[in-house]
């Protein structure tokens, strides 16, 4: 009898436990890596990474990430106005199909619940073995890509030999941005994932993805020049002394007032 | 008949007058070194950018900014100027030059965060100074 109740106990636990946990754990994904932008010069968002002219020299990379089976290299960089992705990666001669696409779709905050993932900007190749190919600005709601009503970035692509690359840039409007988009501002972090298809629908075209998890570093307040903070120093030793200086000669004023009525008496 | 021996009357209006000059000088020191706190403390306020409301905002207001800090630093060196002259008069010394070029240091001390109130209050305290140069007798 002990044993049965034992038992009958157990089950029960483990039911509860199940019932709270389906409750309790969000439906959503899992990022592989987090990145922190760096600071750089805005790149030429074309499809190429200009080597000579050192396009992405100023970038955090990262080539760890997989997206399931594809290695694929990240750079990510910020200046006042955009965020820029590159991803690049090379598939076997014949294995890069002419309608493929790379989409990032981006959670509103670091966050990786599926809720979260409302704005998708995706490059689609058309042809690729001509390098033709559109960009598209999404807004996800679930499984429902709808085309946004104000494009917002902009994206390239270009496939050279066995390489191809594809170029963002996210514009970081903070509380400016639209509702259609994520609200990219400097200071946070926001999960991205990064999607592969071969076939122009979204989101049954996607066949593999891989969620990275990028910071956008707070932009630095411009640096004062060295003669302001000379004169701002100087300034405050003037004020300082001054006001030493005129407390000094108030308290000799009234020290003149008392000798006078002394000599007076 | 009284032992102490009276005052002559003229001796006596004369030590009146000193007396009332006195006075007048000591109040002029006073109200001038009251004048001239006020005078430091709105240019504190002003040059030494607490109060920033007027700045980079259009044209006029950028005028009016500029105005204040020059008026503030132009009253605080004539209030200053004229209680401390008078302070030494009262003591029975005179103003100086290296005391009177301490005093314009002082105020263009004041303005050294903004050039054209730097150059506005330079070309103030030299009129000032012209003026106070010409009405001495």
């Amino acid at each position: 009898m002990k044993r049965e109740n034992f038992r009958v106990l157990t089950c029960i636990i483990i039911i509860n436990i199940t019932i709270v946990s389906l409750f309790l754990l969000a439906n959503g994904y899992c990022a592989t890596e987090e990145i922190n932008s760096k600071y750089g010069e805005s790149p030429v968002i074309d499809g190429y990474m200009d080597l000579s002219a050192k396009e992405w020299n100023k970038a955090a990379f990262n080539d760890e990430i997989s997206l399931e089976g594809i290695p694929i290299d990240l750079w990510v960089m910020h200046d006042d106005t955009n965020l820029y992705i590159s991803i690049q990666f090379d598939l076997l001669l014949g294995h890069h199909k002419i309608n493929e696409f790379i989409g990032l779709i981006i959670s509103n905050s670091s966050s990786e619940d599926k809720e979260e993932f409302i704005d998708a900007k995706i490059i689609q190749f058309t042809n690729i073995s001509a390098n033709e190919y559109n960009y598209f600005d999404y807004n996800v709601s679930g499984s429902v890509f709808l085309i946004d009503t104000e494009k917002n970035g902009d994206g390239a692509a270009k496939l050279e030999e066995l390489t191809s690359t594809y170029e963002f840039a996210l514009p970081i409007k903070g509380h400016d941005a639209n509702e259609d988009d994520a609200a990219l501002d400097y200071g946070n972090g926001y999960a991205f994932n990064i999607t592969y298809g071969e076939t122009p629908a979204y989101p049954g075209g996607i066949k593999k993805s891989s969620i990275v998890l990028i910071n956008i570093k707070a932009l630095a307040g411009p640096i004062p020049s060295i003669i302001n903070v000379v004169f701002s120093v100087l300034s405050i030793i003037v004020f300082s002394v001054l006001g030493i200086v005129l407390g000094f000669y108030i308290y000799r004023i009234f020290k003149l007032k008392e000798n006078i009525e002394k000599y007076r008496r | 008949m009284s032992k102490i021996p009276k005052q002559p009357e003229k001796k006596q209006k004369t030590k009146e007058k000193y007396r009332s000059d006195e006075n007048f000088a000591f109040r002029s020191i006073i109200i001038s070194a009251i004048l001239g706190c006020i005078s430091f403390i709105v240019s504190l306020l002003f040059n030494a950018e607490i109060i920033t409301v007027f700045m980079n905002i259009d044209l006029l207001w950028t005028f009016i900014d500029i105005s204040i800090k020059v008026i503030a630093v132009l009253l605080f060196f004539l209030f200053i100027i004229t209680s401390y002259a008078n302070y030494k008069e009262l003591i029975g010394k005179r103003l100086n030059w290296k005391e009177l070029l301490l005093l314009i240091f002082f105020s263009i001390g004041q303005t050294l965060l903004n050039p054209s109130v730097f150059i506005l209050t330079l070309i103030g305290i030299f009129i000032i100074l012209i003026y106070l140069f010409l009405i001495q007798e």
